[in-house]
């Protein structure tokens, strides 16, 4: 489903040379659950924001869907991040002057969708991660493991195959990161959707099918 | 620490560019404005030499007859004596006299005035036999014009005060020449007036010549103006009976008859006019510089959140938070300012409103300086509040 | 989609209440001055009545006469002796009406002295404009050439000198002399230079009959009305040609006479370009110059405000990341930030047309320029509407498009 070929990734000022990331080759296939893990610094979430299309490697391939990613015009990056992918953040990032629902809704907008069509697959987005009493909420009103819930609710409205998930649980107590993993463990067992996870917690990576190691941007077993 | 500021300023010139240029020209509007304001205050305070209560001025054909020469030739032949004998037989009049320039209006007359080697400028207007009673001049030394001047073959003249110290030093004027050495015909000083202001308070007193008109019966004698001084008490409704009589002494003239301190009125309102639009014009440029200000100050603060987090997490107090971010706008605005200030200092070097003197210039430059700097302060206010505000703990979280 | 991004738009003028505050009131300050203007300009230029024919319209306003050396010239009114001969005697032309440059004169009402504009003119100025008779109405050619001491007067005069009773057959002095009242009509602004005057009397009332002088200069002016639009062109053509053959009482003096037959805002344009006479027509130059004068005075606002909307939304880099990351390519990010500005400064706008309501009523109010009427018509709302939306792009456009390239991982990396 995707796969990474040779990645480089250089950070260059005038003066410096900063090598995040160092002949990467991986492959993720549809429906796997892995993870990656490494020390601060060592390129996890560099290489998660490569998988999400994010960020450009600077020497080598990414492939999605059998397809190699050779254009990374804006229009075609962004219509590719809407459909396929979701993104869940250590810091949540919810938009603070928006409502949960309406946070919820944001791929949606960018679809295309009808403001009827959009409540209804938002909702059902909430029910999924357990939040259909909070609609009208703002973040702030909600604990931190609440908000981690709206942010997966957005990741999956759009029905996206691919999950990529930056530390979900470590902004959280071990009960609501619990709560997280549950849900995120369910989407990938019901809805097969995949996902990719940084963690630096062993006990996560535990869960996951797969463990990829990294250290000072490369590889390790 | 200014070092410090100047090297975050100069990183942050192109941002920072267009502000110092809104500065320095809101300074330069600003400038123009505060002086001319200090200005007119400043000679508004000193002696007028006449008093204008009480008479009113008469305009001798409208502007218009003046300009195309409308009048008759006909009717302009002893105008100035016949109109002043019909005005003498009024009782509520208490005197009255022809002059060639009107009070409080713009336009000058000058001439060159000369004593052993020295030659000076200095404003002048004829008038007829009586003036001083019309508009109540202070004689110092010396004698009015009399009626006996007519057989003068010498111009008698009379100066004022200033004009005298600046000619004579400490010589008695009275009984010299002061016209030009060439000319056959001199005119020679007679009497001493502290001072006389034909433009009015709000301009600077200069050097002034009263000269004497006679009325020899020719068309050319014509004056523009006649003054009268009315008696105290005397009602606006003796204007119409003025008029009338004045019409059918020269039919076909127009006249136009003004109180004296309404033509100060208007004229005043004139001289403010332009003040008054480059006081909008100032404060319109001000309002634009503190928006410019509050977002150049906002853009720092902004882009720079971190690094003021971790200035408060190493220690730094909220007031060295608030001094830093007052301490770059005050260093932008110094920018503009020592450019405009640059620039001002040029002009009495090169001429431009020397008419100010030094003293209305400084206070001036001064006053405008205080305002931006005033201005500056205040804009950075509420910006250098969320700057300080910012806690650490949120400024350097992330990862 | 409209309805979110005015949503959003609102939540984030509400954050941060000073800087939305402090734009604002940039904004409308600026627009009120750019409407203030424009009314101004309308006022004076635009058709308004009396004056309902200036499609057809030309006018002499200054004539020029020069030395044969060149070295000195006369500039200013013509005669009215010029005037009659060359100006009344064109062809092709419907209709001719010679007027002077209204004057001060002076009326004693109960001693008091009142002061107001009179104008003389000749029978044919009431043809050509179309009054509004409130009582009466206007006199004729005959009474001019009668000299018949007849008089219009408008409003504000009736008011002063017979209070609030019909003005018509009634008798009132001015500058020595009396007329009888035979029209009342509603007060001109004195923008409205070519009508404008408080009493109107013929010509040929003049107190000395100088104006019939040989002198080329005096003072006043003349109304060509043309049978349609398209002969403005050729009546100019023609005067020029007049103006070749003028004989001069003092060849010595002067020999040589230049004018136009313009419209008022041909004379605008030329005097504000500095030019003499016109090869092109100099109002597209003028409108042009106007324009880019405009878009002048709206650019320091508007870089000011682009300082404050780059930091506005770079506070919001979350936000943008999180928008990239779910789909928003950089246009739609730009579509929104534009929206947003747009929407800020039609406020703005809106605030300063209410505003620039009050200062045009303010300045009607005070006399400084007596009689101005200053209404908000639609021309004066759709030109600051233009200008309002013009300046919420401008300010808008870069700004956006500044932040909505910010690198997704970059902008997630900041504060969460």
């Amino acid at each position: 489903m995707i796969r990474l070929s040779n990645v480089d990734k250089v950070y260059r000022t005038s003066q410096i040379e900063t090598v995040a990331l160092s002949s990467i080759n991986m492959e993720v296939k549809e429906g796997e659950f892995i993870s990656i893990m490494g020390p601060s610094g060592s390129g996890k979430t560099t290489l998660l924001n490569i998988l999400g299309l994010l960020d450009v490697p600077t020497r080598g391939t990414v492939r999605l869907n059998g397809g190699e990613l050779t254009s990374y015009r804006d229009r075609d990056v962004a219509r590719i991040r809407n459909r396929e992918i979701g993104f869940v953040f250590q810091t949540y990032h919810l938009i603070s002057d928006l409502s949960v629902v309406d946070n919820v809704e944001i791929p949606l907008l960018y679809r295309r969708l009808r403001g009827g069509e959009r409540r209804k697959l938002a909702r059902e987005a909430l029910e999924r991660v357990g939040l259909s009493s909070r609609i009208h909420h703002f973040p702030s009103q909600l604990s931190g493991g609440q908000q981690q819930r709206v942010a997966i609710a957005r990741a999956i409205v759009g029905k996206p195959r691919i999950l990529l998930a930056d530390e979900p649980t470590g902004n959280l107590d071990s009960q609501m990161g619990d709560e997280i993993m549950d849900i995120i463990t369910s989407l990938n067992r019901q809805e097969k959707t995949t996902v990719i996870m940084v963690t630096h917690d062993p006990r996560l990576a535990a869960i996951t099918e797969r463990i990829m190691r990294l250290f000072d941007g490369r590889q390790v077993n | 620490m200014t070092k410090h500021l100047l090297t975050l300023v100069w990183n942050r010139r192109r941002a920072n560019a267009l502000v110092v240029l809104e500065i320095f020209i809101s300074f330069l509007v600003l400038f123009a404005a505060v002086t001319l304001g200090a200005y007119y205050a400043d000679n508004y305070r000193r002696p007028l030499g006449y008093s204008y209560e009480n008479v009113w001025d008469i305009s001798v054909g409208s502007l218009m007859e003046m300009i195309s020469g409308d009048s008759a030739a006909e009717d302009k032949k002893n105008i100035t004596k016949r109109l002043l004998a019909a005005l003498r037989e009024f009782p509520e009049i208490e005197a009255s006299a022809g002059m060639d320039n009107p009070l409080f209006s713009i336009g000058t007359s000058n001439n060159n005035y000369y004593h052993q080697g020295r030659k000076t400028l200095a404003s002048f207007c004829a008038v007829t036999d009586g003036f001083q009673d019309v508009m109540r001049l202070e004689l110092v030394r010396g004698r009015w014009f009399e009626a006996a001047d007519d057989a003068l073959d010498w111009d008698p003249v009379i100066i004022n005060q200033r004009l005298a110290n600046e000619l004579f030093g400490s010589e008695d004027p009275l009984g010299k020449n002061i016209g030009n050495p060439e000319e056959k015909r001199q005119a020679r000083v007679v009497g001493i007036i502290t001072e006389y202001r034909e433009n009015g308070e709000l301009f600077e007193p200069e050097n002034y010549v009263v000269a004497r008109r006679k009325l020899t019966g020719v068309s050319d004698d014509a004056m523009l103006h006649i003054v009268i001084r009315v008696r105290p008490g005397t009602t606006a409704a003796f204007e119409e009976t003025v008029m009338t009589r004045l019409l059918a002494t020269a039919r076909g003239t127009s006249f136009e008859i003004k109180p004296l301190a309404q033509v100060r009125a208007s004229f005043m309102r004139v001289c403010m006019a332009p003040l008054l639009a480059i006081g909008v014009v100032a404060a319109f440029l001000m309002i634009m510089v503190s928006l410019g200000l509050v977002g150049v100050v906002w853009q720092s603060v902004t882009q720079r959140t971190t690094e003021i987090g971790l200035r408060r997490a190493l220690g730094g107090t909220a007031t060295a938070i608030h001094a830093q971010v007052l301490g770059e706008l005050v260093v932008i605005t110094s920018v503009g300012l020592l450019l405009g200030t640059a620039l001002v200092a040029q002009l009495p070097l090169l001429g431009v409103m020397t008419f100010v003197g030094t003293r209305v210039f400084l206070v001036g430059l001064g006053t405008s300086l205080a305002l931006i700097y005033l201005l500056t302060l205040l804009c950075g206010l509420y910006p250098s509040m969320l700057a300080s505000k910012i806690q650490p703990a949120e400024a350097l979280h992330y990862e | 989609m409209l309805k979110n991004y005015l949503k959003m738009a609102f939540k984030v003028l509400l954050r941060r209440k000073f800087f939305t505050f402090i734009s604002l009131f940039g904004i409308s300050l600026t627009l009120v001055v750019l409407m203030v203007a424009v009314a101004l300009f309308d006022h004076t230029f635009g058709a308004y009545p009396p004056e309902t024919k200036t499609d057809r319209t030309l006018g002499i306003f200054f004539v020029e006469f020069r030395s044969p050396d060149d070295h000195s010239m006369t500039n200013g009114f013509a005669g009215y002796t010029f005037l009659d001969r060359y100006v009344r005697t064109l062809p092709n032309v419907e209709k001719v009406s010679l007027y002077s440059f209204p004057t001060t004169a002076v009326s004693y009402l109960n001693g008091a002295p009142v002061t107001s504009w009179l104008k003389r003119t000749d029978g044919e100025f009431w043809q050509i404009l179309d009054f509004k008779f409130l009582e009466g109405g206007p006199f004729s050619p005959q009474d001019e050439k009668d000299r018949n001491f007849v008089a219009v007067i408008n409003e504000t005069t009736r008011k002063r000198f017979f209070s609030e009773g019909p003005a018509v057959g009634k008798f009132l002095e001015v500058d020595g002399q009396h007329f009888r009242v035979v029209g009342v009509v509603p007060d001109i602004p004195i923008l409205r230079i070519v009508p404008f005057a408080d009493i109107w009397v013929p010509i040929s009332t003049a107190k000395t009959d100088t104006y019939r002088g040989q002198k080329l200069w005096g003072n006043y002016l003349a109304m060509i009305l043309a049978r349609q639009r398209a002969d403005l062109k050729m009546i100019n053509d023609e005067y020029h040609d007049v103006l070749k053959r003028v004989e001069f009482p003092d060849p010595k003096q002067h020999n040589k006479a230049f004018g136009e037959a313009e419209t008022l805002l041909d004379l605008g344009s030329r005097l504000f370009l500095l030019e003499k006479s016109y090869g092109e027509s100099p109002v597209k130059r003028f409108m042009a110059w106007l324009i880019f004068l405009m878009v002048l005075f709206m650019l320091l606002p508007t870089i000011n405000l682009v300082n404050i909307n780059v930091s506005r939304i770079r506070e919001r880099s979350s936000e943008i990341g999180v928008r990239k990351a779910f789909g928003a390519s950089s246009l739609t990010l730009v579509g929104q930030f534009v929206v947003e500005n747009v929407l800020l400064t039609l406020v703005g706008g809106g605030i300063g047309f209410v505003l620039s309501y009050g200062v045009l009523h303010f300045i009607s109010s005070t006399g400084l320029i007596p009689y101005a009427h200053f209404g908000v018509n639609y021309r004066i709302f759709l030109c600051g509407l233009a200008i309002t939306l013009f300046f919420g792009l401008l300010s808008g456009v870069y700004p956006a498009w500044k932040m909505s390239r910010l690198h997704p991982a970059v902008a997630l990396r900041g504060r969460g």
